[in-house]
């Protein structure tokens, strides 16, 4: 970890602090910073987890959607958020199927989302992309169903080999 | 009320500032983030009142290049808003006639060809919409439009002439945006109102593509399509030079994808998968 990114979540703790986010809150947060990293699949189960708690779920929507609304410059906070909402349609609870249906048109207009960074580089490309994907996954009401059982049928196998 | 977390009052003093900031009077293309919360905007308080107030409000109508992305603006927010922005546009023909009345003939950089016929492109749109109120703003395919129309043939036959019509218009007008590029000036702003018209051109085509599709599956009398297959080839050839244009026009592409149509038309006798 650079000293850069070491201030950076320094900085993050300070603000989780000041503005009173919650532990789930705070776990969104970090699972979506703007660190050149991914988010952890360890962090996104754990939500995926979480998101079938009302209270918990609640209060993750309301950062993902302060993410997903992110300036051109906080890109990766837009990514890394479009990363986890994969991630939860597929393992999350139902509710975030539900609330991202009704407002699919978050996701939708990240279809032309712009960013071009100092180098040059299009950084846009990467969430008109995963934009994309999201929009017709959950257009797509039969594909994602299927989805979502063969994953949870997954896990359970996985749970019976440890038994 | 939407069901994410907003606040109205914040979000309608962001929507004039994002409104001002999409029509400012910089010759480039209007900012995205600023369209794209117009057009959540409406989704969230399902309404479009506010943006023709905001667009009252600003001096707009004094500088050609403001009119030009206020109109780009409108076309995309009637494109991508909830359904009910088509609607409440009905209310709005005299703001676009006031914009192509208002821009002088000796407008400075060009613009006033362009702001007429993009106003007259717009209001054919939505007079296409008032006939056609189970089409959303870009004629995203849906199937049961189609199985509607397929039930009633003399409705499904005239659906498809009005969608030709409005597909020829597209053609006219991007025809005449290319015309007005400068050698010498940097284009952006003109590109940036291709934009809607490669998105709302395709669907179109999809559109009547899936429609005449069906058509031809359960109807005997082939030859009274035939002048529907003749006008579709047309139209796929014009598009796919549309597109091949678009193509190469760098600050285009990195906007959107352009769609790359096959050179001969798809054969409506086909079924979709084969």
């Amino acid at each position: 970890m650079s000293i850069q990114n070491t201030s950076k979540s320094v900085l993050r703790v300070g603000k989780n602090y000041i503005k009173g986010y919650t532990d789930v809150q705070k776990k969104v947060r970090d699972a979506t910073s703007n660190e050149p990293w991914g988010p952890s699949g360890e962090q996104m189960n754990t939500l995926a987890q979480l998101s079938y708690n009302q209270n918990e779920f609640v209060e993750m929507m309301e950062i993902m959607d302060k993410r997903l609304n992110d300036k051109g410059k906080n890109w990766r906070h837009v990514f890394k958020t479009l990363t986890l909402l994969d991630y939860l349609l597929h393992a999350g609870s139902e509710n975030c199927v539900i609330y991202f249906r009704d407002n699919l048109y978050v996701v939708k207009t990240l279809k032309e989302f712009q960013y071009v960074d100092e180098y040059g580089k299009d950084q846009g490309a990467n969430v008109r992309q995963k934009a994309k994907d999201i929009t017709n996954l959950l257009m797509d009401e039969q594909r994602l169903r299927e989805e979502r059982r063969s994953r949870a049928s997954m896990r359970n196998r996985m749970n019976d080999g440890e038994d | 009320l939407p069901t994410r977390p907003v606040d109205r009052e914040k979000n309608e003093t962001e929507l004039n500032l994002n409104i001002k900031k999409a029509t400012s009077t910089d010759e480039t293309a209007p900012k995205q983030k600023h369209v794209r919360k117009c057009i959540v905007y409406t989704w969230d308080y399902h309404t479009s009142q506010s943006i023709w107030t905001g667009l009252r409000v600003q001096p707009i109508l004094s500088d050609e290049v403001q009119t030009f992305k206020a109109l780009i603006l409108v076309h995309k927010v009637l494109q991508e808003g909830h359904a009910i922005v088509l609607r409440e546009a009905q209310a709005q023909m005299g703001w676009f006639e006031t914009c192509a009345r208002t821009v002088g003939n000796d407008s400075m950089r060009g613009y006033a060809p362009l702001i007429r016929a993009y106003v007259s492109f717009i209001l054919a749109k939505l007079r296409f919409h008032r006939h056609h109120k189970e089409f959303n703003g870009l004629f995203e395919y849906e199937e049961y439009i189609s199985l509607k129309n397929i039930d009633n043939p003399d409705e499904g036959y005239e659906t498809i002439m009005d969608l030709m019509n409005l597909q020829d218009q597209i053609e006219q007008f991007q025809k005449l945006v290319f015309a007005h590029f400068r050698n010498s000036a940097n284009n952006e702003c003109r590109i940036s109102s291709l934009v809607p018209l490669v998105k709302e051109s395709y669907g179109i085509y999809k559109f009547l593509t899936s429609m005449l599709r069906a058509m031809h599956r359960r109807t005997d009398a082939m030859d009274a399509l035939e002048p529907l297959r003749g006008r579709y080839n047309t139209q796929h050839y014009s598009l796919r030079k549309f597109y091949y244009e678009c193509a190469n026009l760098k600050f285009l592409t990195s906007l959107i994808n352009v769609p790359k149509l096959n050179h001969d038309p798809p054969n409506l006798f086909d079924s979709p998968d084969g």
